[in-house]
């Protein structure tokens, strides 16, 4: 048998070849300098003593293969094209290579099986054992759903500091409208005193309160809290009064009553009833114009 | 096989009925009488169909070596999960003489091809394709290897049904891209018919030759959810494709014209082994100090041979 022998010589020009590779490789890495190595490292040039028996493979290529005419059914192969030369270190354009590849198979597959009449993917209910088990699924699904939550949360994250940093602008921008309006009003007041003077009015008159008071908006306001005509101690609101007209009890009773609270229970009057509902005597229009001075 | 019988049956029964000289009748089946002219051509297509009616029985044994490292043993179970014409066969001890046994192994299991994943030194994994008893055989150098448990590759398909696979168009470039092409045909389909196998496809196999490498993918085929059974329409452009997985790389080093042995068909010129890049790496470091240290006996030896010319200014200042 000369397999042995050929063996060993092959054995030989292995090891003679390897020393010229390491002889390329030195080479190459003086000439590059110190270059970080890859996994994947490739020779510059060919190596000339390699093997290359083309007439042995096409041979082999006829022994092994099928016959001419089987039927495509037994082989479900494709050959696909590609379009151009793809770049390996680019991960992105390698791998939508090959999804692309695998696509246009299966869309080839999918209208020679339906010009067939065979069918093609699986009917959804044909249950049938999978090659990923259910537990691994469950597990991709949550990996997957982790995934979007972080994705969700990180998206209101951005949009809280968002809305903040807007509010703060808006913020600014009001407080400057204020104390511009502010300023406005005080100029427009010092000149309209100015305005008075020169036309002769003496300032601090009674009839310059008048005005300034009409233009506050004051005179729609009531004067605090205090209904007219009532004590400041009576707690019936000066209902008490007009209840008792006996005659027999003094003003001193009356008063008292009022003030120390004679005359049935408190709470229930003080709960609306239709009549004072419909009565807006205790709400003035000028409410919020004093409250927004009182801010100010 | 009940077919069969009834076909020899219809054979025989021809002649005696001509021999009678009654009147033909309509051959006579299970379900009623049968057309005479169905029967005739029935008997006519058979023996042509026997002749050429081709069955793949394929069946690959698939194995690894002994310590192997356990996402090589992965990447070699999904193998196993993913063709149902397999076998898979215990761990083999990989010495040189381990082509011997692996035929024998094959012969043993009955097995036309064999996959063989050996893992040298617990980090490079090899893969050996081989087609039984006349060859031919390659080994490749796997890397760039993701297993099917990988949670990122989200799609799963049926176990067992048949794949179809694509190649890209240069495997027509040479003569071993053919020849691999056809072994890779050969051992990673499944055979029509297969008992294990199911009669639908949802998964499709991508050989791709990209610096050449083989790539391998798996995609899973969907299409969006209860749609599959009304795809006539529009199911070709809301086709998309999940990938299920492994994934990796084939470096092909050789190709040998017997089964693990024989005379070498094709050699890789660019092939260098991992073993010689991590030579390379480590003398790489190894050299840093030995650099060093020779860069300044050389500064010595410059400044020794070109001594600075005495300055005539040098001693102005020191009278």
């Amino acid at each position: 048998m000369g397999l042995p022998s050929k063996k060993s010589t092959l054995l030989t020009e292995n090891s003679e070849e390897d020393d010229n590779v390491m002889d390329d490789l030195r080479e190459e890495e003086s000439e590059s300098g110190s270059e970080s190595e890859e996994e994947d490292v490739k020779l510059a040039e060919p190596s000339k003593n390699s093997i290359y028996n083309r007439d042995g493979l096409i041979e082999k290529l006829q022994d092994i293969s099928w016959p001419e005419n089987v039927d495509w059914m037994h082989k479900l192969s494709f050959d696909i094209d590609q379009e151009k030369e793809v770049d390996v270190n680019d991960d992105l354009a390698r791998e939508l290579a090959f999804y692309t590849q695998a696509l246009e198979g299966t869309r080839l597959a999918f209208e020679k099986f339906q010009s067939m009449g065979l069918p093609f993917l699986r009917p959804p209910d044909y249950y049938a054992e999978m090659v990923k088990t259910d537990a691994h699924m469950h597990k991709v699904k949550g990996r997957l759903l982790a995934q979007k939550r972080q994705i969700e949360e990180a998206e209101e994250r951005r949009k809280a500091r968002e809305a903040k940093r807007i509010a703060k602008e808006v913020q600014a921008e009001k407080l400057k409208e204020r104390a511009k309006q502010k300023k406005q009003e005080i100029e427009s007041v010092k000149k309209w005193r100015k305005h008075r003077q020169q036309s002769g009015f003496p300032a601090g008159g009674k009839d310059s309160e008048l005005d300034l008071g009409f233009e506050d908006g004051k005179a729609f306001e009531r004067s605090g809290k205090k209904r007219p005509g009532v004590f400041p101690g009576d707690r019936s609101g000066g209902k008490a009064k007009q209840g008792g007209g006996k005659g027999k009890n003094g003003k001193n009773r009356e008063f008292r009553n009022s003030k120390f609270g004679f005359g049935g229970r408190k709470g229930l009057k003080k709960q609306n009833t239709a009549e004072t509902t419909n009565d807006l005597r205790g709400f003035s229009k000028g409410s919020v114009a004093g409250n927004k001075k009182r801010r100010r | 096989m009940g077919k069969k019988r009834k076909q020899s049956e219809t054979q025989t029964a021809e002649p005696t009925n001509k021999d009678e000289g009654a009147p033909e009748r309509p051959k006579r089946t299970l379900v009623g009488w049968k057309d005479k002219e169905e029967v005739a051509k029935q008997t006519e297509s058979n023996p042509d169909s026997s002749s050429q009616v081709f069955r793949n029985k394929e069946k690959v044994m698939v194995t690894c070596s002994r310590r192997i490292n356990y996402r090589y043993r992965h990447l070699m179970l999904n193998m196993v999960s993913l063709l149902p014409h397999c076998k898979k066969d215990n761990k083999v001890e990989s010495k040189s003489s381990k082509g011997a046994t692996l035929n024998e192994l094959i012969e043993l299991s009955g097995c036309s091809s064999c996959l063989f994943f050996e893992c040298r030194k617990h980090q490079d994994l090899y893969l050996w394709m081989a087609k039984s008893p006349s060859g031919p055989s390659v080994k490749f150098l796997v890397n760039a290897v993701h297993t099917m448990e990988e949670l990122k590759l989200t799609g799963n398909h049926l176990k067992g049904s048949r794949p179809l696979l694509t190649f890209s168009g240069n495997f027509e470039k040479d003569a071993h891209w053919k020849l691999l092409k056809e072994m890779i045909m050969q051992i990673f389909g499944t055979p029509k018919e297969h008992r294990k196998s199911k009669p639908y496809h949802d998964h499709v196999f991508v050989f791709s030759i990209v610096d050449d490498h083989i790539w391998f993918r798996n995609y899973q085929i969907s299409v969006p959810h209860n749609e599959s059974d009304k795809m006539v329409r529009g199911g070709l452009d809301k086709m998309t494709l999940v990938e299920v997985g492994p994934r990796f790389c084939l470096n092909p080093i050789k190709i040998f014209g017997g089964s693990f042995g024989g005379p070498t068909l094709y050699e890789n010129p660019f092939y260098v082994s991992p073993n010689q890049i991590r030579a390379l790496e480590k003398r790489q470091k190894a050299g840093k100090y030995a650099k060093k240290v020779k860069a300044k006996t050389r500064r010595k030896m410059h400044e020794l041979s070109n001594p600075l010319e005495p300055d005539e200014f040098a001693d102005m200042w020191r009278e």
